[in-house]
């Protein structure tokens, strides 16, 4: 593990172990840990996929004095782990939200309802949230799944598009332009500003995907009021 | 209320910032040059936070359907109202009917002009700063119309002795991936000008390359003044609308002072860096 002093108001924490589950878990342990020790100094907490970036208040405490503070925080794994959620995202895999997954599925010599199977049968880790504001970074995907982005970004991609990169599955909370291979689409809001938090989940919950109708999928895209379930674990 | 009657090139309201929520991918945004955005609000009693009229490059003609008093900072657009020329670092006070025309820079790439009183929007994730996806608009356009908290100040204690410069050195510390650069890139790039690129609240590129076929990194945490290294060799330095995260290697970090001074230099300017601790 090592501490960083990133800039004046800010100190990345990054661990050298492998990416899993667990490590997820220990970096979501060590902001809840900071965000209650340090509440009055903490701008923001940041957490990726191996590191934590936590920004502070350098009116109310120097960057060196912060720097030893966080340092003394007792960090691991805790035997009281935090209570994370697993939440139900419904999606859509008809070819009519799947713009990429029939050329994908045959880049991988799979059938298209393979390709499907392989991406709900797993529970993924939020790893963290970055690109655009709710934008998830799920991991790890299957082996099988394994892609390089798409050569040529696509240039709109609809809110709530599925994706493919890398070892990892993601989810577009608004249309954009984006390099991953889209696979299926989910109706329900994932950053909604009429929220104090306007995403329902953060880095450390769990996203299980729920296949769903074509039909299911535009009676839930008509009720906005509709939110995962979710389980905790 | 202030009414556009040409937005100038990118014109946008700002306060300090939108924080707390980097943790679900929302940038920062606020003022590019925090320190004379500051000072803008500051002249005519605002706090330094205050959401005002951030404008780059090409400034707009507003008329103003009431009274008001501001105040210009950072570079100089020679601004007129009703064709006099203003003064800026000072108070001014305008009447209903009155024509603002801010022009073409003549220094720095951006200029501030804050309302005593502030703008009156509403305030999204504790900010009123514009941001696409979080604010319904984000920059101003022609007959948008601009409504401003009332406020009855007239006395302004605060006598700004500030004169607008730019430097041509920036101030940086060593970011996460430093140790991947080599020796002749860490010459080049302590000794050599760099010259200033396409850029945008987002980001500043440069024309010049370093090391080419630095490995991205897995994707990791980035903040406004981080200086990227792409695996194709180009310097990236983030600005106030960056991104939460990326995957190229964090070689630099711009200091804020120097991340103010970037948001007033233009394309085809140069500038060196200088490693501080």
């Amino acid at each position: 593990m090592k501490y960083f002093i990133y800039s004046s108001n800010s100190i990345l924490i990054t661990y050298n172990s492998d990416i899993n589950s667990d490590l997820i878990q220990v970096l979501s342990s060590l902001k809840s840990k900071l965000e209650i020790d340090f509440e009055e100094y903490l701008i923001d907490t940041v957490q990726s996929i191996n590191s934590l970036l936590v920004v502070f208040d350098s009116n109310k405490i120097s960057v060196d004095d912060f720097y030893i503070k966080v340092k003394s925080i007792k960090t691991g794994k805790t035997k009281n782990k935090l209570k994370s959620k697993i939440w139900e995202v419904p999606v859509c895999y008809d070819p009519s939200y799947a713009s990429d997954l029939e050329e994908f599925s045959k880049s991988k010599n799979l059938s298209k309802q393979d390709v499907i199977k392989i991406h709900k049968s797993k529970v993924y880790d939020i790893m963290s949230m970055g690109f655009l504001p709710g934008f998830m970074y799920l991991g790890n995907t299957d082996n099988k799944l394994y892609c390089e982005r798409k050569p040529r970004p696509s240039l709109n991609i609809k809110k709530g598009s599925i994706g493919l990169a890398l070892n990892q599955t993601c989810i577009y909370p608004q249309d954009s332009p984006g390099g991953w291979h889209i696979i299926g689409s989910s109706p329900i809001n994932f950053f909604d500003l009429n929220y104090k938090s306007p995403c329902f989940a953060k880095p450390g919950d769990k996203i299980k995907f729920i296949e769903i109708s074509k039909s299911r999928y535009e009676s839930i895209k008509n009720n906005k009021s509709i939110k995962p379930n979710f389980q905790t674990i | 209320m202030i009414k556009v009657i040409d937005p100038g090139l990118y014109s946008s309201i700002q306060d300090n910032g939108r924080f707390g929520y980097r943790n679900i991918g929302v940038p920062y945004s606020g003022f590019m040059d925090n320190e004379s955005a500051g000072l803008a609000n500051k002249i005519i009693g605002n706090k330094e936070s205050e959401s005002l009229i951030e404008i780059t490059l090409m400034g707009p003609t507003l008329l103003f359907n009431n009274d008001y008093t501001l105040s210009i900072t950072g570079g100089d657009f020679s601004s007129l109202i009703n064709n006099d020329k203003i003064e800026m670092y000072k108070p001014i006070h305008v009447k209903l009917g009155d024509t603002l025309k801010i022009n073409h820079t003549k220094s720095g790439a951006r200029c501030y002009l804050a309302i005593s009183g502030g703008i009156d929007i509403k305030s999204i994730l504790g900010s009123k700063s514009s941001f696409k996806g979080i604010t319904s608009s984000y920059f101003l356009k022609k007959g948008d119309e601009i409504k401003i908290i009332n406020n009855n100040k007239s006395n302004f204690s605060f006598d700004c002795k500030s004169v607008f410069k730019t430097d041509s050195v920036l101030h940086v510390s060593k970011g996460p991936e430093f140790c991947m650069l080599k020796k002749d890139s860490l010459d080049i790039l302590f000794n050599k000008k760099f010259t200033i690129g396409v850029n945008n609240r987002m980001g500043y590129n440069f024309n010049e390359k370093l090391q080419v076929g630095l490995k991205s990194i897995i994707s990791s945490p980035v903040l406004p003044g981080t200086i990227q290294l792409t695996p194709s060799g180009n310097i990236i330095v983030l600005h106030r609308d960056c991104q939460t995260s990326g995957g190229y290697n964090r070689i630099l970090q711009l200091n804020e002072k120097s991340l103010n001074n970037l948001s007033q230099l233009k394309n085809g300017d140069k500038i060196k860096f200088k490693l501080i601790n």
